[in-house]
């Protein structure tokens, strides 16, 4: 079967300079994918290229089959949303009259707009104008104006950068239940919260090259050092190998009743990307 | 290739409701060629020639000037990318997006001739010149927008052409030199006014032939370049 994507040996310079240095990855359908990186390692430059806003040096890339070039079409862009760090709103009309004029263009019919809004928690704000909206306000309309048409490809650029935690949590309760009624998702990220939380596959970007890609859970366990450990009654913490010693320790300290807490050492997202590039995601 | 003339009306139907907004920002360029226009009719002339200056005047400044805050305002809040990520064709958006001010400035040219109380010579023909320069101004207009970054650059882009436009006839004679003076008898509006003239003296279209024609190739080359610059906003370098 032909991925949603497929990326290969991509290349692109900006003169002389190279963003993005031989990229290779696919995008399944129906999966939540994952690009974290650090600022500066490639990410935006990425959707730009999947979404044909900027052409690639070299290599191929492939979306829903053919090369990306395809996706001038209007019959194509009907099929994809976009939200990137310059996607913009006009500041002068409210948010209902924003998301209206996307309705006619993607033709689905305006009753959309409260369904949408009504998830992001913007119903109040419905005929506010936006320019006295507030940064993360913004970001969830542009969010909403990317998802109206219910896309089969959507792709999204640092999508929750400018909101606060419980906004947050908001915005990825609706990304999972629009992937779960079948939008394939292309995310870009630096929160490795967001990352874990969402990506059922994660690619780890690092100066323009993907350094890992797998599922988070192979990730943790292919990283981690496969120790445990305790927390004892009396406060000290405790690591420990799992072999027969520390079985055998593990059951001496359950029955002398001093454990409090056990726990196997998986890293985070986080650790591991420091693990391979010796720098943090933010 | 489709069209869809909902996805058409749905830009205009947005623009006009941006404009109500801010129309502000708009009713100097709609007032400077109705003052001259009031002007010429307290003047008592009834030469029609004179006509010619508050419609270059309309058709370079509105038209021209609201284009090109339209769409330098879409690129500046970075909308227009949105517009030419969505299904709507290039086509589509260029339509919905010169709609409006070219509306505007036909109703300006139409206030002109009223306020100025004079008489338009040969109304076929000067429909006619009227739709080739506002292809030609809007198509400017468009140019100069996508070309700025912002909407206060359109002003410094733009006001170099607006003189050279408006004032081609007095640049001429104040420089007096043949070479300027032969360029400047090609600029569309100096055709126009030539035109003017002509019809007011009862030529007709033998005598007017050439200025159509310049005018008409100066319509379809700005209209191509406006296609292409529209094309190359799409993407990023
Ligand atoms: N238009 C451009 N011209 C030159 N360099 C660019 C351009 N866009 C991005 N870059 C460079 O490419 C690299 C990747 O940038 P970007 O894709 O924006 O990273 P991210 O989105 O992960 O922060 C950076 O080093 C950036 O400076
Ligand atoms: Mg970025």
């Amino acid at each position: 079967m032909k991925h949603e994507i497929e990326v290969r040996q991509m290349v692109k310079s900006f003169g002389k300079k190279s963003a993005l240095n031989g990229v290779d990855f696919h995008v399944q359908k129906g999966e939540i994918f994952g690009f974290l990186g650090p600022s500066g390692s490639g990410k935006t430059t990425m959707v730009k290229i999947l979404t044909s806003q900027l052409q690639h040096t070299s290599g191929s890339v492939q979306v829903f089959g053919t090369d990306v070039s395809k996706l001038r079409d209007s019959s194509q862009l009907k099929r994809i949303g976009i939200l990137t760090d310059n996607s913009g709103l006009y500041d002068r009309l409210t948010v209902y009259e924003n998301l209206e004029l996307f309705c006619k263009l993607y033709d689905v019919d305006v009753k959309r707009i409260d369904e949408v809004l009504e998830e992001v928690n913007l119903i109040q704000d419905k005929k506010t104008v936006v320019s006295k909206l507030s940064k993360g306000m913004k970001q969830r309309v542009t969010l909403v104006r990317a998802l109206l048409h219910k896309p089969e490809l959507l792709f999204l650029d640092e999508p929750t950068s400018a909101l606060d935690p419980t906004n947050k949590q908001q915005i990825h309760a609706s990304l999972r239940k629009l992937n779960e009624s079948g939008t394939t998702i292309f995310l870009s990220t630096h929160d490795m919260q967001e990352a874990e939380y969402l990506c059922q596959r994660l690619a780890f970007l690092d100066h323009g090259k993907i350094v890992e890609l797998d599922n988070p859970h192979n990730l943790r366990s292919k990283y981690g050092d496969s120790t445990i450990n305790l927390v004892l009654r009396n406060g000290s913490r405790i690591q420990i190998k799992q072999n027969e010693n520390g079985a055998q320790s593990i059951a001496q300290y359950i029955t002398n009743g001093e454990l409090m807490s056990i726990h196997s050492n998986e890293p985070t997202l986080g650790e591991i990307f420091i693990q391979l590039t010796g720098r943090s995601l933010q | 290739m489709t069209f869809s003339i909902r996805r058409v009306s749905a830009i205009v139907r947005k623009d006009v409701k941006d404009l109500i907004k801010n129309a502000y920002a708009i009713l100097i360029t709609i007032f400077l060629p109705l003052g001259l226009a009031a002007m010429l009719s307290r003047s008592g002339s009834d030469d029609a020639s004179l006509l010619g200056t508050p419609i270059n005047l309309a058709l370079v400044i509105t038209g021209a000037f609201v284009q090109a805050t339209i769409m330098a305002e879409e690129k500046e809040k970075n909308t227009l990318r949105a517009l030419l990520l969505s299904p709507a064709t290039r086509m589509e958006i260029m339509l919905g997006k010169s709609f409006l001010s070219s509306l505007i400035t036909i109703l300006v040219v139409i206030g002109s001739i009223f306020i100025s109380k004079m008489q338009v010579p040969g109304l076929f023909y000067f429909t006619i010149m009227i739709l080739l320069s506002l292809i030609i101004f809007i198509s400017f207009g468009t140019i100069i927008g996508l070309v700025s970054r912002t909407v206060m650059e359109t002003s410094i882009v733009g006001l170099p052409l607006l003189v050279i436009f408006t004032y081609g006839s007095l640049i001429s004679t104040m420089l007096d030199n043949a070479v300027v003076s032969t360029i400047i008898t090609y600029l569309p509006t100096e055709s126009f006014s030539s035109a003017l003239i002509i019809l007011e003296q009862n030529g007709g279209f033998s005598e007017i032939k050439w200025h159509l024609l310049n005018m008409l190739i100066w319509a379809i080359s700005s209209l191509i370049i406006a296609v292409i610059v529209y094309g190359k906003s799409r993407f990023d370098k």
